[in-house]
């Protein structure tokens, strides 16, 4: 029977998406490196931490007051919970049981509760032991009065520090990587401390009993001496003992270096790692970024305007060089290869990243890019460097968007300077909105002011502004004369007076950027409006 | 018609002649030796083979005398600087368009006496970025203004005696008359100033004064034809 209600409810809490939604809630404010939520309740954590321990420092010398025992109460009963949680968010226990009761089943053999409990306790239990649970654990059972004697452990609620600083794990990564050479290093240094203090207490304790009356003393006057501490409260009166200390000093500034350079290494190993972290961090608090693949000179000037403009980017080259370029100029790097899919994804390519730029000199890399980046995100902008005529095609092939080609472009700028330079330098100074005026494109939004409205009675000259032409995919415009074909839509140059404006189309205005924004904002208005209405 | 000589054979200098109208411009190339020249030649275009470095040389393809404009495309800056040094001191009013490699040798080929220089990497990063920042705008003046369609800008001069002189800017509703946009007027006076033709206050056009224009090339043509009648 008690079986039968278990497996019962093991099923409905399988197909519950209320308790999956509460366990992923759970998992979003603990686990989850990538949620906003968990970044705030660490703070709210860190802060905790270190309110409990001010209080128990105070409470060396100081009675506490009722309040302040109801607060540390309180900090405790929060660890108690967060401590439960983690334990829960460790795994399915309801899939256990299922996965058992299924099993059985199918075998038609008889389902064990028993073991089945077994299974699930032994997994929390593996938990409670992992370092940061002990951690965990131990800040939390010192306050249980009476076991007041283990009060001293309270303070391993800083180590609890190590769960929410990221930093922090850094560091402890960083020694783990290297626990092999400490290892040693620990093995050496015991040996050391055993024969320094085996050594001095020999020769000391006959003649020196007042200093080094037992073994204690002598470790404690090893370990003192090999660090390089020397307090000088023991010192050796024997030769002896002098010349064990003479010898301890020495290997004790050659374990001291040791210890550094080893941590030194593991750090500046560690460092590449280190400084993507904070890229992929800072990346993280962008609402949309381009990611810019090769800092060659191409990359360079997109990165230049890209900054000109307070855009967030990327820099992803696998050239050393290039990438302390890029970094000297404060720029967010990736020291990787953009091809590869993993580089891309943890730049964000499926996330928050808008725009791909392919832009290495090397046209097979570019393909290659391009290929990658489609492939991960169809609906991602590409745009593509070619610096060969006949690539061209195969990196619209590959997926690209838009492909540019520095010399045919710096050839088209050449040919229109010598053919009309002023023209050509005011319409690139629009371009660029280097001039007064703007050249925008606004949408026909549906149901708004302009949706359904002839040009005519637009009056854009009222509004300071000059339409220069629209562009629109829709069919009903065909019939107007001054079409050019773009891509998947036309382009009607300087359109009739008669030319009604339909929801998609875009209008192509001149004017200034106040003029073009205030009948931006009338349109977007206007579509709301409407939309209340409905 | 106007003659350009092309110094050094690079994809830009093949990408620039054939975007050149034959019928406004004579294009000569000048290589360095026979394959170079054989390559272009190919291609339809008239060459001539000299060394840059000589300045008889470069007076005997007619710097000095009938070229108009100069391209340095050479891949190296320093070939640049000193074909431009040469091309100054023979011809005051020559027109000299340099490529740039290191852009920290832009200065110096201006100094050398270049009127434009062009960065190609430059254009390109900055291409990129309008194609970020303005995806429609740009398309649309890729594929018609700098691209195949009949869509161009002009600038169409005023000559003394127009009949456009002393015309206010509102009174010329060019997009009625002839299927033109009139963008703006450079004003002679004021150098390389643009009225615009929108909004600002109504501005009289003088001799001397450039309007530019957005629209297909046979209006510009009929346009410019009224224009220039006196």
């Amino acid at each position: 029977m008690l079986t039968r209600l278990i497996v019962c409810f093991a099923y409905f809490l399988r197909t519950s998406s209320h308790y999956k939604n509460t366990k992923r809630f759970f998992y979003n404010l603990l686990d989850n490196p990538d949620s906003r939520i968990k970044s705030n309740f660490d703070i709210v954590m860190i802060c905790l931490v270190l309110f409990s321990v001010i209080l128990l420092i105070y409470e060396v010398d100081t009675q506490l007051t009722r309040f302040e025992k109801l607060f540390e109460q309180a900090i405790v009963f929060l660890f108690i919970i967060e401590y439960l949680l983690r334990v829960w968010l460790y795994n399915d226990a309801h899939e256990v049981v299922l996965e058992h009761y299924e099993k059985a089943k199918y075998l038609n053999s008889p389902f064990r509760l028993g073991e089945v409990a077994r299974l699930i306790f032994a997994k929390k239990i593996e938990y409670v032991f992992t370092p940061l649970a002990v951690i965990d654990l131990l800040a939390i059972l010192p306050s249980y009065r009476p076991v007041s004697m283990l009060r001293v452990l309270l303070i391993f609620r800083l180590f609890k520090l190590l769960r929410y600083f990221t930093r922090l794990k850094l560091f402890a990564e960083v020694l783990n990587s290297k626990r092999f050479e400490l290892y040693n290093l620990a093995i050496l240094l015991g040996f050391l401390i055993f024969i320094g203090s085996s050594g001095i207490y020999f020769f000391e304790h006959p003649t020196n009993a007042g200093q080094v009356s037992n073994l204690f003393d002598a470790a404690y006057w090893a370990i003192v001496t090999v660090s390089s501490v020397g307090y000088g409260d023991i010192a050796p009166q024997t030769t002896g003992g002098r010349l064990v200390a003479m010898a301890l000093i020495l290997t004790g500034l050659g374990v001291l270096s040791f210890f550094i350079s080893i941590v030194v290494s593991a750090f500046s190993e560690k460092m590449q790692d280190l400084r993507e972290n904070r890229t992929y961090a800072e990346l993280k608090g962008y609402p949309s970024f381009v990611i810019i693949c090769g800092f060659g000179r191409v990359g360079r000037h997109i990165a230049m305007q890209l900054e000109k403009h307070q855009q967030h980017f990327v820099i992803i080259d696998s050239k050393e060089v290039n990438a302390s370029k890029a970094r000297r100029l404060g720029y967010l790097v990736i020291h990787a290869d953009a091809s590869k899919n993993e580089v891309l994804i943890n730049a964000g390519i499926k996330n928050k990243a808008s725009v791909v730029l392919c832009t290495t000199g090397d046209d097979v890399i570019n393909v290659y890019i391009t290929l990658t980046s489609r492939h991960l995100n169809p609906a991602i902008r590409i745009i593509s460097r070619a610096n060969n005529q006949e690539n061209v095609k195969k990196l619209y092939q590959a997926g690209a968007d838009n492909v540019i080609q520095p010399f045919e472009i710096a050839a088209m700028v050449v040919a229109e300077y010598i053919g009309q330079p002023v023209a050509f330098e005011a319409i690139l100074g629009i371009i660029r909105e280097e001039k007064q005026f703007i050249m925008e494109a606004l949408c026909v939004y549906p149901g708004s002011v302009i949706d359904g409205m002839k040009i005519s009675d637009v009056d854009f000259e009222c509004r300071k502004l000059m339409l220069i032409g629209v562009i629109s995919a829709n069919p009903v415009h065909r019939k107007h004369k001054n079409s050019y074909k773009l891509k998947n839509e036309h382009f009607y140059f300087n359109p009739d007076p008669c030319f009604v404006l339909r929801a998609g189309d875009l209008l192509v205005v001149l004017g200034r950027e106040i003029g073009i924004d205030y009948f931006r904002d009338q349109i977007e208005k206007s579509q709301v409006k409407e939309g209340r209405k409905q | 018609m106007k003659r350009i000589a092309v110094f050094g054979y690079s994809i830009m200098s093949l990408e620039v002649m054939s975007r050149l109208n034959e019928d406004e411009y004579s294009l000569v190339f000048i290589g360095k030796d026979e394959s170079e020249a054989d390559l272009v030649a190919e291609k339809g275009f008239e060459v001539k083979i000299i060394d840059f470095r000589n300045d008889d040389e470069l007076k005997s393809i007619g710097i000095g005398a009938d070229v108009d404009i100069i391209f340095c495309f050479y891949p190296t800056d320093s070939d640049n600087v000193f074909l431009t040094i040469s091309a100054r001191a023979i011809d005051k009013s020559l027109t000299i368009v340099a490529i740039v490699d290191d852009p920290e040798s832009a200065e110096k080929l201006l100094a050398a006496g270049a009127n434009k220089i062009i960065d190609p990497y430059e254009i390109c990063g900055r291409k990129t970025y309008d194609m970020l920042a303005k995806p429609d705008i740009t398309n649309i003046l890729d594929a018609t203004v700098f691209g195949r369609h009949d869509l161009h800008i002009a600038q169409i001069e005023i000559g003394k005696g127009s009949c456009l002189e002393n015309t206010g800017t509102s009174e010329l509703r060019l997009n009625e008359k002839h299927n033109l946009i009139l963008i703006g007027v450079v004003d002679s006076d004021s150098g390389e100033a643009l009225h615009f033709a929108i909004g600002e206050k109504e501005y009289t056009l003088n001799a001397g004064d450039v309007l530019i224009v957005l629209g297909p090339s046979r209006e510009i043509r009929s346009f410019k034809e009224e224009v220039e009648a006196v």
